[in-house]
């Protein structure tokens, strides 16, 4: 019983709650809090797994009253199965952190060769190129790209709101985050998978980011950098759809009148991402654990 | 940045102006003599720029000579695509890069790697 009521919980975090979390409103007033609210539902959907991977066994054993020997090999399987979700999911947080250290080393390289400032900040390298566009570079030895094409196209005021954007970035490690999720949907197997989380906790990150650059500057200059940044460069029309819906949602946040993030809202997300982490282990898996010690053969 | 950081992107901006290759002798006299750089500083950074590949190592006429792998404009090419053009698996989000506003799609990035041959072209 345990175990089907881990997998049904399980199926339901892993493939009914993203789709009408993604798509929920009420999330842009919250953005911190619902990054917290992703990793309590991908975290308590691994569990679950693991959960059921440990109890149906032993629940089958018991309920078949099988001999000792069969009992001893249900164990070991159960143990094996468990052992190989973990390693499959370290694994993959090792290799997409390894890619993209690879990555942003390269980067880090080739944009401190080609600074155009001269090294005169320690983070911030210009690229020669009419093409406007800014990024960061996390890790320990941080970067943040701008071209004279975003220098050309922004006033002061609005480069220092991207800036700002791009350092909220990278001081909250918000790579570390985004890294996280995409080791997730790598290890996780296909049929179980699903897209939204990483997607969700992308905008969520540039939101808070936004956040952070609107603090301090204000929400014109940062609207403004959005319009100018996004849109179509030259006659090349270059965002893809996705995009142009996530730069929608983040001016809508910043339009005028708009509402601001909501502290009590945020407050009830967090209890509800505590109580998915710990109120499946209290109800469901402790209760197990104690029949199963009488059970196994330990 | 540090000192060996300035240092690299000196000797890449001598290398580039040069256009040809040039011994170590040549970039530590077309560096700025006043400020007492030793010889071996440069053959070190050097040395480092050919490990990370951005500079070739040529032996000719008994003395080695040094050339910048990509012209400035095919460096400032191949890093802008790369960081704009979508992650090279497509399947999941690329955690390696942070872009202000979303990336360039499929069909942007081929429209881009044309308009960026044709700038570096243009020269």
């Amino acid at each position: 019983m345990t175990a089907l009521l881990l997998g049904a919980l399980g199926l339901t975090l892993s493939l009914i709650v993203p789709g009408p979390l993604a798509r929920a409103r009420w999330t842009a007033r919250a953005p911190g809090a619902t990054v917290v609210l992703w990793q309590s539902v991908t975290l308590a959907a691994v569990l679950c797994a693991l959960g059921v991977v440990l109890a149906a066994p032993e629940e089958l054993v018991r309920a078949h009253g099988a001999d000792q020997t069969f009992g001893v090999a249900a164990l070991v399987a159960a143990l094996g199965v468990a052992a190989v979700i973990v390693v499959r999911l370290l694994v993959s947080v090792g290799l997409v952190a390894y890619r993209s250290r690879v990555r942003r080393a390269r980067h880090r390289l080739l944009a401190d060769l080609l600074d155009a400032h001269a090294g005169l900040d320690d983070v911030v390298r210009v690229l020669d190129g009419g093409l406007p566009f800014a990024y960061c570079v996390p890790g320990r030895s941080p970067r943040i790209v701008l071209s004279q094409g975003t220098l050309r196209v922004l006033d002061t005021q609005q480069v220092a709101a991207v800036l700002a954007h791009e350092r909220a970035h990278l001081s909250a490690r918000h790579d570390v985050v985004m890294e996280s999720f995409t080791a997730f949907y790598r290890a996780v197997p296909a049929p179980l998978r699903s897209r939204a989380p990483l997607d969700a906790v992308h905008i969520l990150l540039e939101a808070l980011a936004d956040d952070a650059a609107r603090r301090r500057h204000g929400n014109g200059p940062l609207r403004e950098a959005l319009q100018a940044l996004g849109g179509p460069v030259g006659d090349l029309e270059l965002e893809p759809h996705d995009a142009a819906r996530e730069r929608r949602w983040r001016l809508d946040r910043l339009a005028p009148g708009a509402p601001g993030t909501d502290a009590r809202l945020s407050a009830a997300i967090y209890a509800v991402a505590a109580a998915i982490l710990v109120l499946p282990t209290v109800l469901l898996v402790v209760p197990w654990l104690d029949r199963a010690m009488h059970t196994w053969p330990l | 940045m540090s000192g060996l950081g300035d240092l690299e992107r000196e000797v890449m901006a001598q290398l580039w102006d040069a256009g040809e290759p040039l011994t170590v002798r040549q970039v530590h006299e077309r560096l700025d003599p006043a400020r007492g750089l030793a010889y071996t500083t440069v053959m070190t950074v050097l040395d480092r720029l050919a490990k990370k590949g951005v500079v070739t190592q040529q032996k000719a006429d008994r003395a080695y000579r040094y050339a910048a792998t990509q012209t400035r404009e095919e460096m400032t090419a191949a890093l802008m695509f790369d960081a704009l053009s979508a992650a090279p698996d497509g399947a999941a989000r690329d955690a390696a890069l942070a872009h202000f506003v979303g990336r360039v799609g499929p069909d942007g990035a081929a429209a881009l790697a044309a308009a960026l041959k044709a700038a570096a072209g243009d020269r």
